[in-house]
């Protein structure tokens, strides 16, 4: 490539040359030709530089080519020496090999020997294989008979365990039935209940039909002997009729009979009216005893009432006589009582007397019908006179003791019939007790049967009150009711109710603990940062109360203290300063100033004569000074107009005034 | 512990109606939210799942009532079995679950075994536990804090035993009620309802 670049510029050098090189152009100027005879040594120098460069160039070529020569034949040499050295190795591998191959040579004949013999073993063994295998051939026949044994045997097992299994099948059938069974044996057991229990109502219920049917033959009976007693009673009646017909002849008799029966019971009346009437009589005697009796004491009543009237008359007169007031009042008195008495006494009397009048009257009614008695009794003892007087004949007629004995007789036969009638009637009564007894038992039948009914209803109604008391007991016992008489409902002590309880219990007394704690911070925070913010330094004792104030609020305390203490501490640093400063000012300027108002400034002479002298100055809105009017000044006018009006000088003006002043205090 | 060969004697019918309420219990209180669902555990029992407490001192409790119960069902003195849950915040009853006990007094502890088997007891069970659960669909959330307490009803001439004392029914006022299943083991049957308080509405 290189080569090929020279030639380039080889080239273009060469096409330069030819063309500076070729015919001029017609001589040219002389001006020009030393320019260009310049630039043809300029050029002849290029160009031998670049054939002296082209020269160097080669040069180094072939220098280069020198050096890759002898680089390439010693590459040369080393790769001979290589090649004899692995010529000299491959030979000795050679000579190696041909050793090995000899060796291995003589093994291949061992082994052909060794394989010669192995032939022979093997054809040996050939035969013992042969052998064998015969052997074999005779065991595996017994084999496959014991194969088919044993497959027989399997089919033998496989038909024993269809057996098996079938049998089993029927096992489980079996147990169903059974199990069926056992259902139906429930079944027939609840049924065989249920006809027992049927059975038992039934014979019940034939218990209490034979117990009807007891009680109906006994009815029966009982009906059959009233119908007896039925017919007694119908052959009484007709007894009882012929009786009526004989009764019938003897009415006048019975007349009779009743008259004189009444006759004896009015006598008995009047002889036991007699005797109450004499019982009456005696009683109102001694009545009238105690009537005469209590007369006796009336007159003497009255005469005693005649005597102390007297006596109150004496008492009288003696009061008037003496006209001593000695108890008048207790004369009074008695007289009052006396009176009293009096009046009891006629009272007294008066129901004395009307007692007296009532006996007298009780007397004569009595007195009345003891006549009337006597009357009737002699009227009795009249006709009983009468009567024997009439039974008491001289001479008796046979016809008269005929009769008498036909009366007697027919006395006596109606005695007998009286009898025998009492005896009919008892047995009539008896029939009539028993009529009404049947009247009764049939009244008492249809009495029960109409009770049987009530009572059915009342049963009805009764059960239907069961049943809807039934049903609440029910409700309520599904409510949870319960009957405390035979139940009664327990629970552990320690349950989770009660435990809950508890616990919430001690829960809301500790929150309410804790409210109380915390109300009482809240207040004890509140006065304490109410006090903090008056005073400044000192600490509130209220803020011990607070029990647990957070860190943040001591670190903020604690700055706040400090901030404050550095504070003080400033301001009294400024303080000392500035009067420090003022009395410096003083002492150097000799003027006390002052500020009074705000922009008014008031300067005091130290050799003021006196106190109030004093110059006040005013700072205007522009910054200047201006002095205002003082009596002070006033007195410095030709000061001010000289140093302030002229010279428009205030320090001037005021260093004047203190000269001004101190000469005064010295000269004076 | 009693097979369908042998029979339920009362002893064996005692302990089956103590392990229903004491299932019974816990997966009321479960489904009611009286305790925190995370509280409880999973168990299975009569070809259910049902859920037990963990909580160590409600286990104490229930097991001292159901130990308790199981003596007075062997002794047939027992009439109900009651779980009252409570409003903590007004103190007034909100839910009654009770479950009424008729005990067969002739079974006595010498006498024979009744023929009943196990699998339909336990069906019957399955039924009412069932039902139980089942309720949750109807019955008024219970939206404040509760607590329950459990009320035996017994035989007045009945030893209290010690740390019992007695108690009020604890009843709802105008309650509405529904009847759930019951379940007899031959010896004790058990008959179970609830009853809550209508929540006001309209």
């Amino acid at each position: 490539m290189d080569l090929e670049d020279d030639t380039t510029i080889l080239t273009t050098l060469k096409s330069f040359n030819s063309f500076i090189s070729r015919p001029e152009h017609p001589q040219r100027l002389s001006e020009h030709s030393a320019g260009s005879g310049i630039l043809q040594s300029q050029y002849k120098r290029s160009m031998e530089l670049l054939e002296a460069a082209e020269r160097v160039h080669s040069k180094n070529r072939y220098l280069q080519l020198d050096q890759e020569k002898k680089q390439m034949e010693l590459s040369h040499k080393r790769a001979r020496f290589e090649l004899e050295r692995a010529a000299s190795d491959s030979a000795r591998d050679l000579e190696h090999e041909v050793d090995r191959n000899q060796e291995l040579l003589g093994q291949i004949k061992k082994l052909e020997e060794r394989a010669e013999e192995v032939n022979k073993k093997l054809t040996e063994q050939k035969e013992a294989n042969d052998a064998l295998q015969k052997n074999l051939e005779g065991l595996n026949k017994t084999l496959e008979e014991r194969d088919d044994k044993l497959g027989t045997a399997n089919q033998t097992i496989r038909s024993l365990k269809d057996e098996i299994r079938e049998l089993r099948q029927k096992i489980q059938n079996q147990d169903s039935k059974m199990s069926a069974q056992t259902l139906e044996n429930q079944e027939l057991q609840e049924k065989i209940d249920l006809q027992q229990r049927k059975y038992q109502e039934v014979s019940q219920l034939c218990q209490s039909l034979q117990a009807a049917q007891s009680s109906c033959s006994d009815h029966i009976i009982k009906i059959k002997e009233l119908e007896r007693r039925l017919v007694f009673q119908e052959q009484d009646f007709a007894i009882v009729k012929t009786v009526k017909s004989e009764v019938a002849r003897v009415p006048d008799l019975e007349k009779e009979l009743k008259r004189l029966r009444d006759d004896n019971a009015y006598l008995r009346e009047s002889r036991e009216n007699c005797s109450l009437l004499k019982e009456e009589v005696e009683g109102l005697r001694k009545k009238l005893e105690r009537m005469e009796k209590t007369k006796e004491e009336l007159i003497n009543m009255e005469l005693e009432k005649e005597r102390l009237t007297e006596k109150l008359h004496a008492w009288e007169n003696l009061g008037q006589s003496t006209g001593l007031n000695i108890s008048v009042r207790s004369v009074e008195r008695s007289q009052s009582e006396l009176r009293a008495e009096l009046t009891q006494q006629h009272s007294k009397t008066l129901e004395e007397q009307k007692k007296r009048e009532a006996q007298d009257a009780l007397v004569r009614r009595l007195q009345k019908r003891v006549l009337l008695l006597t009357k009737e009794r002699d009227g009795m003892r009249a006709i009983l006179e009468s009567y024997d007087s009439e039974l008491a004949p001289t001479e008796y007629s046979p016809q008269l003791s005929k009769r008498l004995r036909e009366a007697e007789d027919i006395l006596l036969k109606t005695q007998s019939h009286n009898a025998e009638m009492e005896v009919c009637l008892q047995a009539c009564i008896n029939i009539l007790f028993f009529f009404a007894l049947l009247n009764s038992v049939c009244a008492c039948i249809f009495f029960l049967r109409q009770k049987i009914e009530d009572l059915e209803r009342e049963r009805q109604r009764l059960e239907e009150q069961n049943n809807i008391l039934e049903m609440r007991l029910e409700r309520h016992n599904l409510q949870g009711d319960y009957d405390p008489v035979k139940t009664r409902v327990l629970h552990l002590k320690m349950n989770p109710t009660a435990i809950a309880k508890q616990e919430r219990q001690q829960e809301v007394e500790a929150l309410r603990q804790e409210v109380t704690r915390l109300r009482d911070l809240v207040r004890s925070l509140q006065s304490g940062g109410a006090v903090g913010h008056s005073q400044d330094d000192t600490h509130n004792p209220s803020f011990s109360l607070s029990l647990a104030p957070s860190k943040e609020v001591l670190d903020l305390r604690k700055q706040m203290e400090s901030s404050e203490l550095r504070n003080q501490r400033l301001k009294e640093v400024f303080q000392r300063k500035i009067q420090e400063f003022r009395t410096v000012c003083y002492v150097l300027t000799g003027y006390q100033i002052d500020i009074t108002t705000e922009n008014q400034y008031r300067l005091t002479s130290v050799y003021a004569e006196h106190m109030d002298d004093s110059l006040l100055f005013k700072k205007g809105s522009n910054g200047s000074m201006q002095l205002m009017e003082t009596e002070f000044s006033k007195t410095l006018g030709e000061m001010v107009a000289l140093h302030l009006h002229h010279q428009k000088s205030i320090p001037a003006f005021l260093s004047a005034v203190t000269l001004d002043l101190f000469s005064r205090q010295t000269t004076v | 512990m009693t097979s369908t060969l042998k029979g339920i004697t009362l002893k064996g019918s005692a302990e089956l109606v103590a392990e229903f309420f004491s299932f019974g219990i816990n997966s009321i209180l479960y489904q009611r939210g009286i305790y925190p669902p995370e509280t409880f555990t999973r168990v299975t029992h009569y070809d259910l799942s049902l859920l037990l407490t963990t909580d160590p001192k409600l286990k104490s409790y229930l097991t001292n009532v159901v130990s308790q119960l199981k003596e007075w069902l062997f002794e047939c003195t027992v009439q109900k079995l009651v779980l009252v849950i409570t409003c903590l915040e007004t103190n007034e009853v909100l839910e009654r679950w009770q479950f009424d006990i008729e005990c067969d007094k002739s079974a006595k502890e010498s006498s024979a075994p009744r023929e009943k088997s196990i699998k339909t007891i336990q069906h019957e069970i399955r039924s009412v536990i069932r039902q139980i659960t089942a309720t949750v669909t109807f019955l008024p959330l219970l939206e404040t804090p509760c607590a329950f307490d459990l009320l035996v009803y017994t035989d007045k001439d009945l030893v209290v035993p010690d740390k019992w004392e007695e108690s009020g029914p604890q009843t709802i006022d105008q309650p509405e009620e529904v009847r759930l299943h019951s379940f007899t083991t031959s010896i004790h049957k058990v008959n179970s309802m609830v009853a809550y308080k209508k929540t006001e509405s309209a």
